[in-house]
């Protein structure tokens, strides 16, 4: 015997992509890069958009397709443009721009059903390279509802009937996507994960991210000023210290050219010493990607992760740069004594002055070396000097000239930290004593929803440490001088020209209250999902207190599980889409169909209750008015709704149980 | 290869006991259901395969949310596609019999009374193109599957594969049902209006008068039922007589033998379908017929069921094997 075993998918496949499946792909691969492109190269946008746009006119009918022969030379110029844009095609934007000009070209060439999946497919693929750029709440709800678009798609490719309408279709694919979230969460929470990386990946640098800059020259903080991002958020083990010892420490720079300021290179650290008998302060900082690899810690840190290095000058380095979301731990001395054992050379570098610019500066602190007995009577006649002299604060300060220093000590008086950090420590050096600039952060936003501090862009700072005898590198804020407010309240009340308010404590009680918790919600997510590894899954499983410890444990679990959500959908369906009970209306007509076959009258099983009547009434020269009323009632019953009522069916019901078979 | 069409000949056997063929309609249980991936199930695993290991490589923890919904998706599409093929009740209507060359219309009536709708359900017949349906819950559809009639004769038709991807793609779930119900396919008709007056010519003068409508008047009968009123002696029926149909004598046409040694087409199907197209000509002219083929008489008669059995012997005549298998290629 014959029976056909060949699956008719190789049939499918190639048969013609109808327009309706054209213009579903079309949007959902739009809705799925949309993202990108605003940050994609403008030529790569362009073509994508044109590739969609000939492929939606041609489905129209008004322009032929593009033959395949041309697209060979197509896809090598596009392949090399991507190169000629980037200088390689390896790494996240490379590699991402060459995944969309061929999406697009698959676009030019798609004919049938089997490239309209691929294309499918390839909208999947693309969701997951937005995750590159950035994890947060919102991203991860776009990815939601373009998945939901991408699989109400796929069905509508797979329901080959376009009269079904637009809103069925979305219902059908979030049932489907709304059954796979528990399974999606079991996976996630279970799956046991694998400490990462599995190849080396190649260190990124990416642009077009806020953050500090590793050079300082003025103006460069205020840029930040104006930034609303988030640059990190913390949480304190124990009490958190007060406004004004927050001086969150971030790249020292040493090295000044007579406008800019830099870093040097240092040695590591291999031990730090620590004073035991003060007070330690514990806490966990979430840091956004800035593309760095400085970390950030409270002056003065003492121990750091262990994915890192500190150098002589107490700055964090990361051994990666921080491209994602970083998590770590550390402790700090809020009281500390730094650099009593610096060297000579490096006193000599942090007290360099360059003579050929900003003589005034120099002057003043030359004078001030011969009219003061001390280091630090010069240091406060300075901080006094900013305090009490018509020095303004202000976001935006005068531009300034080659002689930096001199013009906005004596002539403009207007800048901001980075103005006052720089003079300060140039008229220390004028003075003979080494000094250097510290960037960081200043402060930080206590939640109280979630009881952790928010430190933002926009509390980025600069301050000035001076080495002096028998006490080391100490810390002096000569902002904090000129404005005291500035350091006890923050920054906003000290800029009343420019009232830009980005704390939320600020706003109206009920608007802060819901960004209090918003902003707690991202630090929970943060916490939660993104920082979901390895290590968090075995301490998030332990705690569960279900005996979970080891990877075997994992397995079990999920299988556990697993069978359990797979149990409860299929028992619920089973309920819910269970068969109808049998109409009584067809008891009653199964109750006559076996009384006409004790007469000798069988229906046959390939009939239907009325093809069995009509053969009856035909070949049997059956002629039964009171049947064929019988079998027009049943009819009736049957296709109009409204009468199945107790009372017609019983009426029905009496017609047959008085009808006798002939004979 | 031999050992191949072994495994092939063996697997033909195992599919053929579980699916005997009926002529009752068939219910898709969980025993009869198969399902595997498609092609595209397959690249959809190694898609997500390769964002499991961008996800470790790079530690992204929404990478590995994807990854995993999207495994979630296939899990729940496996479960999804089979529950949209079980349960179904599947028939073949008997189909009216066709003339070779023409469409075979096969018709499928498939219901169910569970409370869901069912969408891209396919039927296919071996190498020919599906034809699909959906159903709404607790509903019956009639799924109309065209196939060429290549070959004259009576048949059974091989498996159906009955099946199903929807709603992703990612799998397909099928089962074969064989219906027991013969297709009967006459052979093409061959008009030759010369062969016709030949025959018709050469009987004649041997046929004997035949009892007819015709025009000279015979006599009165009882009226029957259904009988046309023009023919009602409404003389007699005046007469108090009851009602009575006139009844006429004629000059019938004479009856025909429709025999193969008269043929002029030199091949045997030639032949048959001469044959045919005067088995349906004399009946049209409502002549009596009778059919002689090697080995075989019909007697002279009329009617349906005598055009039928002509026909139907005309169809099998010298087919080697009866309810052989419907081939629908080109052979």
């Amino acid at each position: 015997m014959m029976i056909n075993k060949n699956l008719p998918i190789s049939q499918i496949a190639q048969e013609e992509a109808s327009n309706t499946a054209i213009l579903t792909v079309t949007y959902s691969f739009l809705i799925s890069m949309l993202p990108h492109f605003f940050h994609m190269p403008l030529w790569v946008t362009g073509f994508t958009f044109f590739a969609v746009a000939w492929r939606s006119v041609q489905s129209l009918g008004y322009v032929g397709g593009i033959p395949r022969w041309m697209l060979v030379p197509f896809v090598v110029v596009g392949g090399i443009s991507v190169f000629a844009q980037y200088w390689t095609i390896v790494g996240r934007d490379p590699g991402l721009a060459l995944l969309t000009v061929m999406t697009a070209f698959k676009f030019l060439e798609s004919k049938t059903h089997r490239d309209i999946l691929i294309l499918i497919f390839l909208c999947y693929f693309l969701l997951a390279t937005h995750f590159l750029f950035g994890q947060s709440i919102l991203i991860a709800a776009y990815m939601f509802v373009t998945l939901l678009i991408i699989t109400s798609t796929l069905i509508t490719i797979n329901q080959r009937d376009d009269s079904i309408p637009l809103k069925s279709r979305f219902k059908s694919a979030s049932k489907l996507i709304a059954l796979s979230i528990p399974v999606m969460i079991i996976l996630f929470v279970l799956v046991p994960r694998i400490p990462g990386p599995l190849w080396g990946l190649t260190q990124e640098q990416r642009g077009g991210i806020t953050g500090l800059s590793d050079t300082m020259s003025p103006g460069a903080i205020s840029n930040l000023i104006t930034s609303n991002d988030v640059a990190f958020r913390v949480t304190f083990e124990g009490d958190i210290p007060p406004q004004k010892k927050l001086y969150w420490r971030g790249p020292v720079m040493v090295n000044f050219d007579g406008r800019t300021w830099s870093q040097t290179e240092h040695k590591k650290v291999t031990g730090i010493n620590r004073d035991e008998s003060l007070e330690l302060s514990r806490y966990t900082i979430t840091l956004e990607p800035h593309g760095k690899k400085w970390l950030f810690g409270l002056d003065m840190p003492v121990q750091i992760p262990s994915d890192s290095y500190m150098n002589t000058e107490f700055q964090i380095t990361s051994n990666k740069l921080v491209n994602d979301l970083k998590r770590y731990s550390l402790s700090s001395q809020l009281n500390y004594r730094l650099g009593l054992d610096v060297s000579p050379e490096y006193l000599m570098l942090a007290d360099i002055f360059h003579q050929t610019r900003n003589p005034q500066t120099l002057a003043l602190g030359q004078k001030w070396s011969r009219q003061f007995n001390s280091d630090i009577e010069i240091v406060n006649h300075a901080l006094n000097m900013f305090s009490t002299e018509n020095f303004a604060y202000t976001l935006q300060p005068p531009r300034l000239g080659k002689h930096s220093s001199d013009e906005f000590l004596f002539q403009t008086r207007r800048g901001f930290c980075e103005h006052y950090a720089s003079s300060f420590a140039l008229l220390m050096r004028a003075a003979g004593i080494p000094s250097r600039i510290v960037t960081g952060y200043q402060g930080g936003e206590l939640n109280q929803v979630g009881d952790y501090l928010i430190v933002r862009q926009s509390d980025a700072h600069a301050w000035t440490e001076v080495w002096l005898d028998e006490k080391g590198w100490v810390r002096f804020d000569p902002t904090a001088a000129v404005s005291p407010d500035r350091i006890e309240q923050g920054l906003d009340q000290a800029l009343l020209d420019r009232a830009s308010s980005f704390k939320i404590g600020k706003r109206n009680p009920f608007v802060s209250k819901l960004m209090y918790r918003w902003d707690n919600l991202q630090h929970n997510w943060n916490d939660m999902i993104l920082n979901y590894d390895h290590q968090k899954q075995g301490r998030f499983l332990r705690q569960l207190g279900l005996g979970i410890k080891s990877t075997g444990d994992m397995i079990i679990a999920l299988v556990i599980c697993m069978v359990f959500i797979t149990g409860t959908y299929w028992l619920v369906a089973r309920y819910r889409e269970r068969p109808a009970a049998i109409a009584d209306y067809e008891k009653i007509i199964n109750r006559l169909l076996k009384k006409l076959s004790r007469s000798g009258y069988k229906k046959l099983p390939s009939e239907d209750v009325y093809e069995f009547l009509k053969r009856i009434k035909h070949q049997q020269n059956f002629d039964d008015t009171q049947l064929t009323k019988i079998f027009e009632t049943y009819s009736k019953i049957k296709y109009a709704r409204d009468l199945q009522q107790e009372v017609v069916i019983k009426r029905f019901q009496k017609m047959v149980s008085d009808w006798k078979a002939p004979g | 290869m031999a050992v191949l069409s072994f495994f092939q000949n063996r697997m033909d056997a195992w599919i053929a006991a579980r699916n005997p063929a009926t002529a009752d309609s068939i219910f898709l249980h969980n025993r009869r259901l198969y399902i595997l991936p498609t092609r595209f199930g397959y690249l959809f695993a190694i898609m997500q395969l390769v964002l499991l290991l961008a996800a470790i490589n790079y530690q992204n923890s929404m990478a590995y949310v994807l990854t995993f919904l999207l495994t979630a998706l296939g899990i729940i599409s496996l479960w999804q596609t089979h529950k949209n093929l079980l349960g179904l009740s599947i028939r073949l209507k008997t189909p009216r019999p066709v003339y070779q060359q023409e469409e075979l219309i096969l018709e499928f009536v498939i219901s169910h009374s569970n409370l869901v709708d069912r969408y891209a359900i396919g039927i296919q017949y071996m190498n020919q193109p599906p034809v699909y349906t959906g159903l709404k819950a607790e509903q019956s559809t009639t799924l109309r599957l065209p196939l060429p009639a290549v070959k004259r004769g009576l048949y059974k038709p091989a498996g159906f594969v009955i099946f199903t991807r929807y709603p992703t793609g990612l799998f397909h779930a099928w089962s074969w049902v064989k219906f027991d119900i013969p297709v009967l396919i006459f052979p093409k008709p061959l008009y030759d209006i010369k062969l016709r007056e030949t025959i018709s010519d050469q009987q004649h003068s041997k046929s004997t008068i035949d009892i007819s409508d015709g025009d000279d008047f015979a006599g009165l009968r009882e009226f029957r039922q259904g009988e046309s009123l023009k023919h009602i002696s409404w003389k007699a029926f005046a007469q108090g007589r009851g009602m009575l149909t006139k009844t006429f004598q004629g000059h019938a046409s004479p009856a025909l033998w429709i025999n193969w040694l008269d043929m002029t087409a030199p091949s045997q199907e030639g032949k048959l379908s001469q044959m045919t197209a005067l088995v349906i000509e004399t009946n049209q002219e409502g002549r009596k017929y009778g059919v002689k083929l090697p080995g075989l008489e019909i007697e002279q008669s009329e009617g349906p069921a005598h055009l039928n059995e002509c026909l139907q012997q005309i169809s099998t005549f010298n087919q080697t094997e009866l309810n052989s298998v419907l081939l629908v290629d080109k052979l």
